[in-house]
């Protein structure tokens, strides 16, 4: 139940603060322009692609294309994941370090709540609104669903492998949080940490070193398989020791803190 | 801190003394669960509270000595906020927030966000949380700061009320007058050690002082003069 209290508190915060309000309206606005981009792209070519047998359709050209830019490239402006590595940072970064700074923090452990279910309940929180965010940013192709053939199983698998980057995003952002003393540190670590695993098999390959460590540390070598149809276990378990060892380091510390004041 | 015993009764009103920096906070901040202390136990009817940390949530309320406030929300929805995190749901939560608007006449502020609130409005504010639930302990950290003469007479009201009703009430302060207009009985803490503990008799206000500038000054008048309450 407290979970609840916290995760509902927590939610109140978030949407009572333009913050969220204003990424939400500028990073909408931006996948509409993308949306409205790639739709064009696919229009123009439609009748060239359809005497194409087995050729790219809707959900390739338009769908999976408006969460990331992994298969794409970076021609177009920013698809989901691209927004998610700037945005959760901002998000997250007062979770834990803004209450420390309104000194409202020890009133959480006075209220008897373990750590555990603090960190807990604030990336509930979080998650809601991201799920919320992603929600809204899919509704945009689904809306010609109905005039389309969508391929439901790849538009699927690419939204659960978005759905698990947003949640190791915000656990990391959590954690980061859980540690900074100010949000605007918390801010600036993730958002260097959610860079440096997005690219670090990139910069491995540009720096000559082809070892898997680089490739399995990278979130886009799992996002990519989820992007192009295919969920595999050990992708969902990366994406799950992240989520797990940073909410982990983030009640440690929040636990600590109590300890030593 | 180090070593320190303190009993409290039901209806009792201890006030904790000490200059900046003896302890008084950290011993508040243990007592209300907002701490871990090494070791040692603080128990309500024989319960210990750091082996059922949940039981504080029920019984114990809390002042900081700045009243902890989300500064993005408003008196009411930082009244309903604590309600919940302290175990109160549905009509009980509706009925507790009713009954504390009225007494601290927080009613005009209700929808004013706590982040534009005066020093005393906050203040207010955070008693208002502290008490909502009806706690069996109620721990006040320097409440009187920043409040104007008026203010602090409506806080002794209340505090005088709570104790009447049977609520256990630590209060810290290193002002003389407020122990002594408002408790019944005092602690001295100096360099995180108690000093001193003791029934107030007969407003005997000059003893009292002298006793706390031989422990602030001098750092004596401590174990051969401790009593027990």
């Amino acid at each position: 139940m407290s979970v609840i209290a916290v995760t509902r508190l927590e939610l109140r915060r978030l949407f009572v603060r333009p913050l969220a309000w204003v990424l939400a309206a500028l990073t909408l606005a931006q996948l509409a322009w993308r949306f409205t981009l790639l739709l064009g792209g696919f229009l123009a070519g439609q009748i060239k692609l359809a005497a194409l047998p087995g050729g790219p359709g809707y959900t390739d050209l338009v769908g999976v294309p408006m969460l990331s830019s992994i298969l794409t490239g970076g021609a177009l402006p920013f698809g989901v994941v691209e927004l998610a590595l700037v945005i959760v940072p901002l998000l997250t970064m007062s979770s834990i370090a803004g209450e420390r700074s309104n000194g409202t923090l020890p009133l959480w452990f006075a209220a008897g709540l373990p750590a555990s279910r603090i960190v807990l309940g604030k990336y509930l929180a979080l998650m809601l609104w991201l799920v919320l965010w992603l929600a809204l940013a899919l509704a945009m192709p689904l809306s010609l669903a109905h005039g389309v053939t969508l391929d439901w199983g790849k538009l699927a698998s690419a939204s659960l492998g978005l759905l698990l980057t947003l949640a190791a995003l915000a656990a990391i952002g959590v954690a980061c949080s859980a540690y900074a003393s100010h949000a605007s540190i918390a801010a600036s670590v993730a958002l260097t940490l959610g860079l440096a695993l997005a690219g670090v098999d990139i910069a491995a390959q540009k720096a000559g070193a082809t070892n898997g460590v680089s490739g399995w540390l990278a979130l886009s070598s799992h996002l990519e398989a989820m992007l192009r149809g295919l969920v595999s276990t050990a992708d969902i378990a990366w994406f799950l020791i992240v989520i797990v060892v940073a909410l982990a380091l983030a009640t440690q510390r929040l636990a600590a803190e109590k300890e030593r004041g | 801190m180090s070593s320190l015993t303190l009993r409290l009764d039901s209806g009792q009103v201890l006030g904790l003394l000490g200059v900046n920096g003896a302890g008084k906070s950290t011993t508040l901040a243990m007592i209300a669960g907002a701490l871990a202390p090494d070791s040692g136990a603080i128990k309500l009817n024989g319960k210990d509270f750091l082996e059922h940390p949940e039981l504080a949530r029920r019984v114990i309320g809390w002042l900081p000595e700045r009243a902890p406030l989300w500064p993005e929300l408003t008196v009411s929805e930082h009244l309903e906020a604590h309600g919940r995190l302290r175990g109160l749901r549905g009509a009980e939560l509706a009925q507790a927030r009713r009954r504390i608007v009225e007494r601290l006449e927080l009613g005009t502020l209700a929808r004013r966000l706590a982040g534009v609130l005066s020093q005393g409005q906050r203040q207010r504010l955070g008693l208002a949380c502290a008490l909502l639930h009806g706690p069996h302990l109620l721990v006040l950290d320097e409440p009187a700061n920043a409040l104007d003469p008026v203010q602090v007479a409506a806080l002794r009201g209340v505090i005088r009320e709570q104790a009447a009703a049977g609520t256990a009430i630590i209060l810290s302060t290193h002002l003389l007058a407020e122990v002594t207009a408002a408790c019944d009985r005092v602690a001295i803490l100096h360099e995180g050690q108690l000093r001193y503990d003791s029934a107030i008799e007969g407003g005997d206000h000059k003893a009292l002082e002298q006793t706390f500038f031989d422990i602030a000054m001098r750092g004596n008048g401590s174990n051969n003069r401790m009593q027990a309450a």
